[in-house]
Order: C-alpha cells, then structure tokens, then sequence
C-alpha cells in the first residue's frame, strides 16, 4: 500500500520535473528546435521515464499548455473573488495576470512559443479567453439596462487585451506590462461604466495586487469585510451561490448505495458552497455517512469530484446521443441533441453548474475529464460534414467541431453563471443556428432553428 | 472549385507600366492566391513551397525569383491583405463627411472584404494569432495600419486628448479577434451580419453608448439598402 503511495508520488514529481523543464526549453528554442532528448536530457531522466509519461513532444507540449492554462485560470478566479466590486475584480485579475507574467518570464515565452504546435494550442488558449470574456461581460450587472451592451464586446476587448499582451511579450518587452494595465481597464470598463469611470482607470495607474488588497481592506467598512472572509475561499461569488430554483436531485442519484450517496453529497456540497469552499465533511454531512466510509471509496474530494462529473456527463451523453437518435436526417439530429442536452441541465441546475461551471476550476485532473467531455461531443457535429458540397468543406477548419463545442458550452456556462438554468431551452435556436451555420449556410440554419416541434 | 481563385489572382493594380514587370506581379499574386488556397486547405503549417507551385502553376524557380521563402510569401500575402482592406476602407470613408460616418462604413467595407476573401482572409487573420512569435510582426502591422483611422475620432470626442493610449488598438484588435473567432468556427458568411456591434463596440468610446447606437443602426440600414 504504502509502496504503491510513493511510486506514484514519484511518478508524479518525475512527470513535473519534465513538464518544468519542456517549459523552460521550449522557452528558449521554440516548438521546432526542442526535441525529446533535449528535455530528458537536461531533467537528468532517461528516455523511458519520458515515454511512461507522454506519446511525443507534442503531447508533452500540450500537457504543459494544459496546465499553464488552468493555473492561470484558477489565478484569475481567485483574483477575481479577491474583490466585491466588478470593476475592482477585473483589475485585479488583469493585474494579477501581468504580475504572473512578470514572475515568470519563462511561462510567458512559452505561451507564445506553444502556439507553433498547431491548431490543439490555439484551441485550449481560446477557452482560457472565453472564461476572460465572461469576466468582462460580467460588467453589464452594473448597468442600469443589462442588456443595453452585446457579447460581442467583451468579446472583442478579451482578444484585444490578449492581442496587446501577447505583442508586449513577444517583442520582448515585458517590463511594459504594468503600463497596459491602466489602459487595458480603462478600455474595458467604457462601455459598461462610462467615459468618467474609464478615465479614472487611467488616473489610478498600475497597482501592484498586494498593495492594492492592503488599500482597499483600509477603505472597506468592518461589517462588508466579515461578509467576504465567509464567502467560499476563492471563488467568486456568483460562482459560490446556489442557483435559484430546484434543489432536488434526480431519482438516480439518491439510492442506498454508499459511493453513489458520497457523489450526490458532492452535488450538493458543491451547490452549496462553491468547489474550493467545499470540504470532506461537507460532504459527508450531504451523504450522512462517515468521514471513513467516504475514503473507503476516495482518496481525495478531487477524485470524488471526478466521479461526479463522470456520472453527470455518461448521463448527459446518453440524452444527448438518444436525442440525436431521434430525428432523420443530421440538421435535425443536432437539434434534438441540443435539445436533450439542455432539458436535462435545465431539470437539474445543481449538476448544470457542477458539470459547465464547477469543472472548470475544480483542478487539473477534472480538467481532463471536462476535455475528454468536450471532445465526445465533436462527432455529433463532424458527421455533419458528410455529403457537404466541396466549397462547404473548404470552408471548416480542422477545428471547427471543438469551436463550436466550445462556443456553445460557453453560452450555456454564461447562462448558469448568471443564475439562469433553468431557462436554458431558451438558448435552443440560437444554439441550433449557431453550430448549423458552418455547414449549412444561414439561412437555412436558421429555419431549422427556428421550426416548431 | 474552379471558380475559388480569390480576386487577388486577377492582377493587382496596374502601377507598372512595362508587360515584363506586369508580368511579375501577376505572378505574384497568383502564388499569394495559391499560398492561400493551400493554407485554407491544410492549415499554414503543412503547406510546402511545392504545394504553392503546383497550385500556381508555375515553376519552382519562379517562386524563388519572387520570395525567399514561404514565410516571405506569407508576409506578402499578409501585406497585400492590408493594402487592398486599406484602399477599400478609405474609398468607402471618402464618400461621406463626418467622422462617425466615415468610421462605420468603412468597417462596413472592412468586413464587406473579409467576407469577399476567404481564403486570404483566413490566411492573414488566423495565422496572425495562431502562429507563435513569428506571427507577432505581422499581427502588429495589421493593427497599426487602421489604427490612424480610429484616431482621428479623438477630434470629435470632448475628452479626445484624454482617452486612453492604446484605445484604438484595442479597437482594431477587438474587431481582429471577433473576425478570427467567427472564421474558426467555419462562420465567414455571417461576418457582415456584425456590422452593427463591431460599430457599437468601435465608436462608443468616441460618441458615448447611444450616439454610437444610433450610428450603427443608420449605417446597418444603409449597408442593408445597398
């Protein structure tokens, strides 16, 4: 038992230890130049220790890509949960993202570098952004008319950001960075606040985060401190709270059976309090039975977790895959799918959240889970290339299927952030025309988007 | 297929006047055109100078007269994406007289470009943010070719001098990023139809949320009438 312990915590160390310094000669040399021995090499591995871990040097980039990705999106969340107010949370999650860039110069020569990998980089960096971009649009909670300022323009300040962080970078001027923050917030906080506030963003300059936690803890009133240290850990409220609406779960998870209890006490737990916020006793409580039965069938609340998502997700396929069964010919399929797909995160707003909000943050090994999720998805959409006229084909990249994945568990995501689950099937013909489009124009995308059943 | 050569291949404009030096640039862009057929093909990456010549129909030799490389063609192709986006855009604000106006059709005739030019569209766009460090040349001079456009909107806002620095890049850039998201996704044909928030997001640091509304709306309509 205890031997099994220590040779997958060195398994693991060995498989950082190479990732550390993939990072850091990719750093140096650029996707093209590292080579498989270069990394071994200089880790004081051999060869076979790489190949335990990783099927090829594009693998082991990935996996590095993957995990810089994660970091910094838990980085940004938790700046973002350090703060109350929307426009001071995006500042610190800016701020924070260009102090991590300054930290490690490594880290962000490699987030350029990476992107000579090909399309799978690209596709990973672009999920990262869709998270930055609901960040931003989160902004439109402090207008007056929620709805007076479209997606488009978070989306669109998120790449611009991005854009001009990535040229700082890669011209090799990363002592700059500090200088974009001011003008990144200020072009950030325009539409939503207005010329005034953007302005001040600017009179207000770069401050460091430490500093500026200290500043704003003077500024805050005793009683509106104590109501954030009680918030989950970590986590931005609107993430932590309970989804308005139905608290039941579905029949199938409240049985008799112990590990099946322990999962749905998860559900629950995480509900409640957020992912981070949760603990084993959380759950246990949830599940009523004891902490030692819970690490009869655990080693961890990650692995619990896992096995809550897995369950949600085999759950979720098999509707969506009866749904796709339904219809008779592809158009319709993807209709139906999507449909089953959103009847059942709007029947059950706990594990909506748990599965498209709570996986994001809940750590690298749910992560691969969530991918490997995202990634059983894509055939329903490839399919659709079948039979396409050639100048149709020609339009799609390789990675269209995965975008439009991504695009559309982003605005389902963005939804169960704002509190709305249970209004998902609304979002059915915008879905439907938006993954449609690519392969049968628009126009009659948006007929069968907007049929009636 | 036959009908995809993109307007490019149809001769760049005639600034020449001697055939032999006509000649050239024709050929030019034939290989550009064949560059971005090939990229749109099988991504940028797995294209090879043989793909380009083939696809040209020309001789390898030819190639290597005019570029160096096929990151060289690549920089050209880039380049002469620009111009002609440029030219479109000026010849669209040249028509009207305020600078409001002037802004939004020509982000009209911007995207109006895009849609027209797939291929080229795709090649520049997207490889400009997918490509690594040696992508990041042409990204910025993409972005500072419009950024004078949106600086004279500075003269018109009460709080010109004030705005933020790099306000129009992040403009340029913004509008850069919506199109490379819309062109994964295989969505070219729906680009047009983001005039109005493309608007929006442009001039509302300039004119204020609802004066910037109003634009949009005016010149949605305009483009929808012809």
């Amino acid at each position: 038992m205890l031997d099994v312990e220590i040779r997958e915590r060195s398994a693991g160390h060995e498989r950082k230890r190479i990732l550390d310094t993939l990072v850091e000669i990719g750093a140096e040399r650029g996707y093209a130049e590292t080579t498989i021995v270069t990394i071994v090499e200089r880790a004081g591995l051999d060869r076979s220790a790489f190949d335990r871990h990783f099927r090829s040097k594009y693998d082991c980039f990935l996996s590095a890509w993957q995990e810089i990705n994660e970091s910094c999106m838990r980085e940004m969340l938790e700046a973002y949960n350090s703060h109350e107010d929307w426009p001071d949370r995006l500042r610190a999650v800016v701020s924070r993202v260009v102090e991590g860039l300054l930290a490690d110069p490594r880290r962000a020569s490699f987030a350029i570098e990476v992107l000579a990998a090909g399309d799978a980089a690209r596709a990973r960096r672009d999920m990262t952004m869709r998270v930055v971009a609901s960040l931003i649009d989160a902004g439109r909670n402090e207008m007056e008319d929620p709805e007076a300022v479209s997606h488009t323009t978070a989306e669109a300040l998120a790449g611009a950001a991005y854009g001009q962080i990535y040229s700082c970078v890669a011209r090799g001027y990363p002592e700059e960075l500090p200088k974009l923050v001011p003008q990144l917030m200020s072009a950030a906080v325009m539409p939503y606040l207005g010329i005034n506030a953007a302005l001040a963003e600017l009179a207000q300059g770069f401050i460091p985060t430490e500093r500026y936690r200290r500043d704003v803890a003077k500024k805050r009133t005793p009683a509106k401190r104590r109501e954030s240290t009680e918030s989950a850990e970590g986590y931005p409220p609107e993430l932590a709270r309970l989804p308005p609406g139905r608290h039941g779960l579905p029949r199938e998870f409240v049985t008799h059976n112990q590990r099946e209890r322990l999962i749905a006490g998860l559900a629950e737990a995480v509900a409640e309090n957020g992912y981070s916020g949760t603990t084993i006793a959380h759950i246990t409580r949830h599940a009523a039975v004891s902490r030692r039965t819970f690490y009869e069938h655990f080693s961890s609340k990650d692995e619990c977790f896992v096995a809550a998502y897995d369950t949600v997700m085999s759950e979720l396929s098999e509707r969506v895959s009866e749904g796709f069964k339904e219809a008779s010919d592809w158009p319709h399929a993807v209709r139906s799918g999507i449909g089953a797909m959103l009847a059942f995160l709007a029947a059950e707003p706990q594990l909506a959240r748990l599965s498209m909000v709570e996986a994001l943050v809940a750590g690298p090994v749910v992560i691969e889970h969530y991918d490997a999720a995202i990634q059983s998805f894509v055939p329903y959409f490839s399919s659709g290339r079948e039979g396409r006229p050639p100048e149709v084909l020609a339009r799609l990249s390789p990675t269209t299927e995965e975008a439009l994945v991504g695009g559309m568990v982003s605005l389902i995501s963005r939804r169960i952030i704002a509190g709305k689950a249970e209004d998902l099937e609304e979002l059915l013909p915008d879905l439907v025309e938006f993954t449609l489009t690519p392969y049968l124009g628009s126009h009659e995308a948006a007929k069968i988007a907007r049929e009636k059943d | 297929m036959a009908d995809r050569t993109p307007q490019v291949a149809r001769a760049l404009p005639g600034r020449h006047q001697l055939s032999r030096e006509f000649i050239v640039e024709h050929q030019r862009a034939r290989i550009i055109a064949a560059l971005a057929e090939e990229t749109v093909e099988k991504g940028y990456r797995a294209v090879t100078v043989s793909d380009i010549v083939r696809r040209a129909g020309i001789a390898r030799n030819t190639f290597y007269e005019n570029f160096s490389s096929k990151e060289d063609c690549f920089l050209a192709a880039s380049e002469y994406a620009v111009e002609s986006a440029l030219t479109r855009v000026s010849d669209a604000a040249a028509k009207v007289d305020d600078w409001p106006t002037k802004a939004s059709v020509g982000i009209a005739a911007f995207l109006r470009y895009v849609a027209s030019e797939p291929a080229l569209a795709r090649t520049c766009i997207v490889e400009a943010l997918s490509a690594g460090p040696a992508a990041v040349d042409r990204y910025e001079r993409s972005i500072q070719a419009f950024v004078p456009l949106f600086q004279l909107g500075r003269k018109v806002s009460a709080k010109g001098s004030d705005l933020p620095e790099t306000l129009e890049e992040t403009i340029v850039g913004g509008i850069f990023w919506i199109l490379y998201q819309r062109i994964i996704m295989g969505q070219v044909e729906q680009i047009e139809g983001l005039l109005d928030e493309l608007v929006e997001f442009s001039l509302t640091p300039y004119l204020g949320a609802e004066a910037a509304k109003r634009v949009a709306v005016e010149t949605s309509a305009g483009a929808a009438t012809g």
